[in-house]
């Protein structure tokens, strides 16, 4: 026996009771854990971001297209170590609810500029062989299963080609994987996009650029939109982080929206778990004045107190934060769509770990208090 | 029975307040449940009410086949006039069809609140185009003037986006526009839309003779199956056919959907941590009243009134709960503007919270629900008090 | 005298309750002897029990001073009592006082934990105290499964197992029936004769101050010595 095993028994003492604590600080958690990880959908574009990576879109607003020769004048700048360029093909799979997210780029650029890209099957060099082969992110590929060599139609919901048609047949040339970010995502040589298509010819949608040190990214962003100032398209160059966070900002403040649920579900288990403990430890004053009689010292009565609330607390925030990642992790696949790489990030974890400690001292302060200045007189004579 | 029922009622009632702590913590504890459950339901119901007050039976709209959405879409001014001869649709006194072919291009607007940039519509539409949006008014000023670099705003363009009051001159890219009317339809999508003169905007965004939309007035709702079949069996035309209210709602309803999904799974986890707070309450007040219970019994009191009197107390407190997060949510949400990114438009819908009768009435339920299975087994355990208790 | 256990000087003990000041007692002397047994009768409110408070530390008098072993503990802090009663004093109280949590053997083993012992090492006290108070067969039971003599002998066990000096017990048989307290009574005699404790008894059981060798009474204050007439 230990101070250890005091604090568990003591903890259980009334087992119902520390049961229904440990079931709404679960509720609390899950919540936390589950929110987390869905926003983190949303915002993780600005986390997996590289520090020297800027976007170059047009400066009335992103949707808006470029000339095809902004590319290779940008190309010159100084400091502009690597460029791609993207057109939104606005793609889909045999039939429309089958959305896939493509773009027709340069694709020998694209691999340098987003160089945390990896080819898993086939090779960039077999991709860039033939103006029809694709280069498909593992999460797509796993969605409809692709696979390596397969040929498929990629249809737009956009781009009319010049004969009529929507649709450019492709072949897998790369399945390729990422240490951070998403992989739902494909990418088709902009060429073979460009010569088919009945409108918007030479024109391209963004452009994503490396400076090789994030220093130079002010001047770099000024040099490029000064270039194009009073042109037909005024450009706009941001870090890859600030476009992210900015756009989406545009689906509303979600991170206002999560931290005001999971303050409310917060705040409820503080006013249940620290109102119950306070009761419990008025229940306890007699323990408490015979441990004390023994020789146990104040401090050490407050640690015993103290020791119960965390436990209970990690108890109940583990339960609920595992539920979480279990759902979390069933969910993903299912939802690999619409929410790609759902997954529970570490620092949720960690964050959620410290809000245990913080939510056990919090909530065990007063009782633990009480228990320390409790006269022992007092906490003999009273039953 | 009914007299007993009342007496311990009575006595457990009057131990609330010497367990105020616990008895405050399961109030406020479900108060939170009810706000974040009508938080959520407002935000979809606002949402909804926007989305339901856009478009009108009456109204067709024509977009390029397939390309469901009105920024994929893209056609000709042949196809324009090939429509203006359709059957089906309504004309106006000199005979002129009551159309308007529209493209809108996105642009960036600052929104108030975070002075971030968001997307928002900038429509071109036709002469007739107030005449094809149900209840719109001009609130201020006058309409653009054909032909100029002239804009009419949306009142929730106003009410969240800066830089679009009355009298502003606005840049965009390399051209000055100047907004020289406001205008409201009520509260549906168009209210988040900048319109200018279709000719202008087709101009100096490249897209001469382009269009992507064709909104008709039809001569009654069931004229659209005349609309339809007439452009089926035109072999020059290469579009689908849909009533407006339902194009609004199949491209925009699964915003509503998600603030859904998300809204009632997280009160209802919320709702169980509570119900785990509401229980642990009523365990502590039974506990407290066990000598009282028991002497009632001693003296001939039936179980059943114990029972009663726990959950009246249990469900009593939830009603307070449910009431405080409802009228708090009333008070604070009802009403506020909000935006954000709408389906398949890809640009802002402004819309407003609206806490509805429904939702508040779902609320309650809620709360109840929480302060009914909350106060059930220790209700239990207050019948069966052993009469030894007694003694304290 | 200087070879007493406890010297109580000039010790004065007042209480304010509301603007009302109660005076338990005041200017009460006396010495206990080592290896003494004494028990303490007294109508209800003569401050029998807060005297037993005093001498083990867990309440202050108002004045004057309280030496146990050439120590005074009366102006201690609190940090330093505690420290001292888990060496030198054991408590045995009418109402048991055993942790509901624990069962036999670990009630027992709590003031241990305030020692530097090994694991093994509580575990050998543990058993030998609990084979004192002949419940060696019930160490894993719980309090609620004991009888009220049963759980007494625990308490009695928790009491002795940091072996302490002295055994201070507040009406330790006044929930027991006859035979049980004797049985009790008993057993502090042995730990008396036979392991030396010294050991002070608040009782108002006469039959109980019986099996002290030394009956003080206290009324209003002021001790009435009277010799044991067994």
């Amino acid at each position: 026996m230990n101070d250890g095993t005091l604090i568990r028994k003591s903890l259980f003492r009334k087992k119902t009771r520390a049961i229904l604590l440990i079931l709404s600080i679960m509720t609390a958690f899950l919540i936390f854990g589950l929110l987390g990880s869905f926003s983190r959908v949303f915002t993780g574009g600005a986390d997996s971001a590289a520090a020297d990576r800027l976007v170059t879109v047009n400066s009335i607003n992103f949707t808006l297209s470029m000339p095809y020769a902004y590319y290779e004048r940008i190309s010159a700048i100084e400091g502009v170590q690597s460029v791609v360029h993207n057109v939104w093909f606005g793609g889909y799979y045999q039939q429309p609810t089958q959305f896939i997210q493509a773009f027709a780029s340069n694709i020998d650029q694209y691999f340098v500029v987003y160089d945390e890209l990896e080819a898993r099957e086939g090779s960039l060099e077999d991709t860039l062989a033939r103006r029809d082969c694709v280069a498909i992110g593992r999460a797509l590929a796993d969605q409809y299963d692709f696979t390596l060599g397969q040929r498929f139609p990629l249809t737009s919901n956009i781009w009319q080609r010049t004969d009529g048609t929507f649709t450019w047949e492709v072949d897998v040339c790369m399945i390729f994987e990422a240490e951070t970010g998403p992989t739902n995502y494909m990418i088709i040589d902009y060429e073979y996009f460009n010569e088919a298509r009945s409108f918007g010819r030479d024109e391209i949608g963004w452009m994503t650029l490396r400076t090789g040190n994030s220093e130079l990214n002010d001047a770099v962003s000024q040099r490029i939109d000064t270039m194009f100032a009073n042109s037909r398209a005024e450009t706009e160059t941001t870090t890859e982080a600030a476009f992210n966070a900015a756009f989406v900002e545009q689906f509303g403040n979600i991170a206002l929206i999560v931290t005001l649920a999971v303050g409310a579900a917060f705040t409820t288990i503080l006013m249940i778990v620290g109102t119950t403990m306070v009761m419990a430890g008025n229940e306890r004053r007699r323990d408490v004045a015979v441990m004390k009689t023994l020789g146990f010292s104040a401090p050490r009565i407050f640690g015993h107190v103290i020791g119960e609330t965390v436990l209970l607390c990690l108890i109940g925030g583990l339960l609920g934060l595992g539920l979480a990642a279990g759902l979390i992790f069933v969910a993903s696949e299912a939802l690999a769509g619409s929410f790609p790489g759902l997954a529970m990030p570490t620092d949720i974890v960690l964050t959620s770990l410290a809000i245990m400690l913080a939510f056990g001292v919090v909530t065990g302060l007063a009782p633990a208090l009480n228990a320390m200045r409790l006269n022992i007189v007092d906490g003999l004579s009273k039953d | 029975m009914i007299a007993q029922i009342g007496a311990v009622t009575m006595i457990n009632l009057r131990s609330i307040p010497q367990r105020w702590g616990m008895s405050l913590a399961t109030i406020f504890s479900i108060a939170l449940v009810v706000v974040v459950l009508l938080g959520f339901l407002s935000m979809a119901n606002g949402f909804r009410a926007t989305i339901q007050g856009s478009g009108s039976d009456d109204i067709a709209i024509m977009l390029r086949s397939g390309s469901q959405a009105e920024l994929n879409s893209g056609f000709g001014r042949d196809t324009v006039r090939l429509i203006e001869t359709a059957p089906g649709i309504a004309r106006t006194a000199d005979d002129r069809p009551l159309l308007s072919s529209e493209l809108y291009v996105i642009v960036d607007g600052r929104r108030r609140a975070s002075g971030t940039d968001a997307n928002m519509p900038l429509r071109g539409v036709g002469a007739e185009a107030a005449n094809l949006r149900d209840g719109f008014t001009l609130t201020a000023g006058r309409m653009f003037a054909e032909g100029s670099n002239e804009l009419v705003v949306g009142e929730g363009v106003i009410r969240e986006y800066e830089g679009f009051d009355l009298g502003q001159t606005i840049r965009l890219g390399q051209n000055e526009w100047t907004v020289v009317g406001l205008f409201s339809t009520g509260g549906s999508v168009f209210d988040s839309e900048i319109w200018a003169d279709i000719g202008v905007i087709q101009n100096l965004y490249q897209r001469n003779n382009t269009f992507q939309s064709i909104r008709v007035r039809l001569d009654n709702a069931e004229a659209i199956e005349t609309l339809r079949s007439y452009v089926e069996d035109e072999p020059r035309l290469d579009l689908d056919v849909s009533n407006e209210r339902e194009y609004f709602a199949q491209s925009m309803g699964g915003t509503q959907d998600l603030i859904m999904f998300v809204g009632w799974p997280l009160a209802v986890i919320m709702a169980v941590g509570a119900f785990a707070g509401a229980w642990n309450a009523m365990y502590a007040s039974v506990d407290a009243r066990l000598r009282e219970i028991a002497t009632l019994r001693a003296i001939g009191f039936a179980g059943f009134p114990a029972f009663v009197g726990t959950m009246t107390e249990s469900v009593l407190l939830a009603l307070i709960g449910g009431l405080i997060g409802a009228l708090f949510t009333y008070l604070v949400f009802n009403g506020i503007s909000a935006s954000t990114l709408g389906g398949a438009s890809f640009t802002q819908v402004v819309f407003s919270f609206a806490v509805t009768p429904a939702s508040i009435i779902a609320g309650m339920i809620l709360a109840l629900v929480v302060g009914f299975f909350g106060g059930f087994v220790p209700a239990i355990r207050a019948a069966n008090a052993p009469l030894l208790a007694v003694h304290g | 005298m200087t070879d007493a256990l406890y010297q109580l000087t000039d010790l004065s003990k007042r209480y304010t309750r509301g603007r009302e000041s109660i005076t338990i007692f005041s200017d009460l002397t006396m010495e206990i002897a080592p290896k003494d047994f004494i028990s303490i009768m007294g109508p209800s409110g003569s401050g029998k029990t807060t005297l037993l408070n005093l001498l083990g530390g867990i309440d202050r008098p108002s004045s004057g001073s309280v030496v146990c072993d050439g120590v005074r503990i009366d102006n201690m802090n609190q940090g330093k009592l505690a420290k001292w009663r888990a060496a030198n004093v054991g408590f045995i109280f009418q109402f048991y006082n055993l942790m509901p949590t624990l069962n036999a053997s670990q009630n027992v083993e709590l003031p241990l934990l305030l020692t530097g012992l090994s694991g093994k090492e509580r575990k050998r006290r543990v058993q030998t105290a609990l084979e004192i108070v002949k419940l060696a067969d019930r160490a894993k039971h719980y309090p609620r499964q004991l009888s009220g003599g049963q759980q007494q002998r625990v308490a009695i066990a928790r009491a002795i197992v940091a072996d302490p000096k002295v055994l201070l017990c507040d009406e330790p048989t006044g929930d027991l029936d006859r035979a049980t307290a004797d049985e009790i009574l008993e057993t502090l005699q042995v730990l008396n004769t036979e392991l030396g404790k010294t050991i002070v008894m608040v009782t108002h059981d006469p039959a109980a101050a019986r099996y002290a060798e030394r009956e003080l009474h206290l009324d209003k204050g002021r001790f009435v010595e009277q010799e044991v007439m067994a």
